[in-house]
């Protein structure tokens, strides 16, 4: 069956029609009606979602590659800029996954946010959040992208210092817009080198033109953007701190669909980083350093949203790792799979949060699987899912990330370094099921907890199928791109669930009871820095804004102060003329005597002149 | 009477105190911290009767030491306190007493009685004031107040200085 390429464009715009409207409806002056974000938001979302199926469907019936619709926009002499939608593998799938899962955190937020005053301004830059994310991922053009990203950005800024009284959060989202605007320079950097040498930004005839260039500074820039966006090691710290924000903020903005934004970056962009080696090498490296590093901070973290969000960052890192393998469709995978049992761990622990009476310190959390059953439920599948349980979601993605990384023949230090991680997942991951849902009650004995609310069970559910049967649905509709390695020795097949096992026995063996052990920790120095994440933090914190403070004070001291003032200024006519006058003086010192003999001598010769 | 410097028994008792607290950050489950917690009441119960402050600064010199090796590096800070996931999180949703002033009359026609002894205590503010500043200027420090405390009222029938800005301070979230 044939369809007009029109039909995915109408359906993009449908979707940017029911995601805009309720935004247009609070620009009228008043107030908006009580219950607008149940009559409005969540409505919109869910039909957008089902609006979104569409194009997916025919796209993977008609085995279509991409469809490509564009307009002029702004036009010069020698530079054309469009707008520019681009419909293929990784924007159909993405769409729909990202409004599933916004779908259940909208419906989720209502139950969390109820007591907020400000609540519909909350969904509100929900909605903003998530029109520019689809912007973002339907790009074909980077000026396109780079308004998405951008958008996404000034969202997430927004999001994280909802609570705006609390110092922390403001600092915190700072830090989030100060981390990514680093990452920005990278990729304005590379959007400048492709207007200079290939006169344009549309990625198809970039991908054409590149060739004959060294395309190693942009595919550079272009990591250091995926470094900022998606907190890989050197810009991470802003990922932890984002979990100021309200729990809906951090299920849907930093892991599903804002921190992966760089990652699809380079997605949509390995044509171009697969033409240099050194890019490659680079992310490949970066990956498995940011993947091991941030899952050691989450082994010692007590804080269950920042765990979680180390977690993120460990499987960003993976990502990363992959487009270093020069694999960006199993990339693709895993952030699609990775965006469902994500974004299901962070609602159950806002559920849990909410029970506790706002309690996020795991060492108060305990026994809470027969008073919250499905919360409970629903963080064991999704801890299971993230540490690649075999034929839930994250197995699909994680075991052929790690099949493809143990048969190619790059950098083992990279390859160790992420089984590692994969090793300290499992460990994190039952460390959190076993402090948070089992083991005897810590928590305050009068608590609120309870689950009776249908909007809070509701999107628990379907995120659990989404985390159970998304695998599955994707991996066997879609083709992959590139074929994978299909023999290899049953001890690489089979390593990723090894080494799962061996951290899920560690971690059985450390939580053992402790009996005569008087020693928490087997290393108080270890536990010491990767609790204070490296001492990062703390270093760059202070190290970097001093330094620029002291350059600038210099700058100031030595341009302003000493050149023009000393230098060349009032004081240089002190400086050049006391010489002068001082030497002057100096040889007229002393010589009175000459002068008065002189005198005489000229007296008596004018007297002589006169007389004779 | 607080004063600018800290008694031995004060400084022994916030020894203590934080070393249960971060004895408690360390353990796993409670029964296990209630061990621990017992040894260490142990270890400061038995130089209990040290009469020799020399001996018992020296005692509470190698304690503090003790503590900064084996603090834990991110103590349990309960939510609401400074420091907390929660502190300072509704204090931009918490609106001044002033604002009732400024109600609609038909808002205010809501809570008639609420309202009505309002305007008492309005009254009852405005011939108090005179005798709290009073009150303040008399016992006001030479060098201005070290703390913020409040004096109680001293004459019966009197009320406490400031006591309008206490009794209507925003109460916080959920209590």
């Amino acid at each position: 069956m044939w369809f007009p390429a029109s039909v995915l464009t109408s359906t993009l715009i449908i979707i940017f029609f029911l995601l805009g409207y309720p935004v247009v409806t609070t620009l009228v002056s008043g107030p908006v009606k009580p219950g607008w974000a149940k009559t409005h938001v969540k409505p919109a979302v869910k039909t957008a979602f089902f609006v979104s199926l569409i194009p997916l469907f025919l796209f993977v019936n008609e085995g279509v590659e991409v469809v490509i619709a564009s307009w002029n926009w702004m036009n010069t002499m020698t530079f054309d800029v469009g707008i520019s939608l681009k419909f293929d593998h990784y924007s159909l799938i993405f769409t729909p996954v990202a409004l599933y899962v916004s779908w259940a955190i909208m419906e989720f937020a209502m139950w969390y946010m109820q007591d907020d005053p400000h609540m519909d301004q909350f969904f509100k830059y929900l909605l903003i959040f998530l029109i520019a994310m689809i912007v973002l991922v339907t790009a074909n053009n980077l000026f396109q992208l780079f308004i998405g990203w951008e958008g996404v950005g000034i969202m997430s800024f927004l999001l994280i210092g909802w609570w705006s009284s609390r110092a922390d959060a403001n600092t915190a989202a700072l830090q989030a817009v100060v981390y990514n605007r680093v990452g920005d320079i990278g990729l304005i950097f590379a959007l400048a080198w492709m207007v200079t040498n290939l006169n344009s930004w549309e990625m198809q005839q970039v991908f054409v033109t590149v060739e004959g260039f060294n395309v190693t500074p942009p595919a550079l820039g272009l990591v250091l953007a995926a470094a900022g966006k998606s907190a890989q090691f050197g810009l991470h710290p802003w990922l932890p701190s984002a979990m100021e924000g309200p729990t809906p903020v951090s299920a849907l903005l930093h892991s599903s669909t804002m921190v992966v934004a760089g990652i699809f970056l380079l997605i949509r962009m390995s044509p171009l980083l697969e033409k240099s080696p050194t890019a490659l090498t680079v992310c490949l490296c970066l990956g498995a350093l940011t993947a091991l590093f941030t899952a050691c901070c989450a082994l010692t973290h007590n804080d269950l949203k920042k765990v979680i969000a180390f977690s993120t960052s460990s499987q960003l890192g993976l990502m990363m790792v992959t487009i270093g393998l020069n694999q960006p469709q199993l990339a693709f995978l895993h952030i699609c799979m990775h965006a469902f049992f994500k974004a299901m761990l962070f609602l159950c622990s806002g559920s849990i949060i909410h029970s506790l009476g706002g309690e996020q310190d795991i060492r108060k959390m305990g026994a809470i699987q027969r008073q919250t059953p499905w919360t409970s439920s629903c963080f064991t599948i999704g801890s299971l899912a993230l540490t690649g349980m075999p034929f839930l979601a994250g197995f699909f993605s994680k075991d052929a990330i790690i099949e493809a990384m143990t048969t190619s023949h790059l950098n083992a230090w990279a390859l160790i370094l992420t089984l590692i991680a994969t090793a300290f997942t499992a460990v994190y991951s039952l460390r959190l099921i076993y402090f948070v849902v089992m083991v005897n009650p810590r928590s305050m004995a009068i608590s609120p907890i309870g689950e009776g609310d249908p909007q809070l069970i509701n999107p628990l559910k379907r995120l659990a199928w989404g985390s159970i049967l998304a695998g599955l649905c994707i991996t066997l509709n879609v083709l992959p791109f590139k074929t994978p390695v299909m023999s290899m020795p049953p001890v690489l097949k089979l390593i990723a669930v090894i080494v799962t096992v061996l951290g899920f026995l560690t971690a059985l063996w450390l939580i053992a009871p402790l009996g005569a052990r008087t020693q928490t920790t087997l290393s108080p120095n270890m536990h010491r820095f990767t609790s204070m994440l490296g001492f990062y933090p703390a270093l760059v914190h202070r190290a970097t804004p001093k330094l620029s403070l002291v350059w600038g004070q210099t700058a100031a001291d030595q341009m302003i102060d000493q050149n023009w003032l000393e230098q060349v200024g009032p004081k240089a006519t002190v400086t050049l003329n006391k010489p002068l006058i001082t030497t002057t003086s100096n040889i007229q010192q002393g010589i009175t005597k000459t002068h008065l003999t002189l005198f005489l001598l000229a007296l008596i010769l004018v007297v002589s002149m006169i007389i004779f | 009477m607080a004063s600018a410097f800290l008694t031995h028994p004060q400084k022994v008792l916030r020894l203590y105190k934080k070393s249960l607290r971060h004895l408690e950050s360390w353990s796993d489950n409670r029964h296990d911290y209630r061990f621990h917690a017992c040894v260490l009441r142990g270890r400061f119960d038995d130089n209990i009767a040290e009469k020799d402050m020399v001996k018992a600064t020296m005692l509470l010199k190698t304690g503090e030491e003790e503590f900064w090796t084996k603090q834990h590096p991110c103590p349990y800070i309960f939510p609401d306190s400074p420091g907390g996931t929660s502190y300072e999180r509704y204090e931009c949703y918490r609106v001044p007493e002033w604002v009732l002033e400024h109600w609609h009359p038909s808002e205010k026609a809501v809570y008639p009685d609420y309202f009505s002894k309002r305007e008492q205590w309005k009254k009852l503010r405005l011939e108090s004031w005179d005798k709290e500043i009073a009150q303040l200027q008399l016992e006001a420090e030479v060098g201005g107040p070290k703390t913020e405390a409040l004096p109680p009222a001293r004459i019966d029938g009197d009320l406490p200085p400031l006591w309008w800005q206490i009794v209507t301070r925003p109460k916080a979230q959920g209590s």
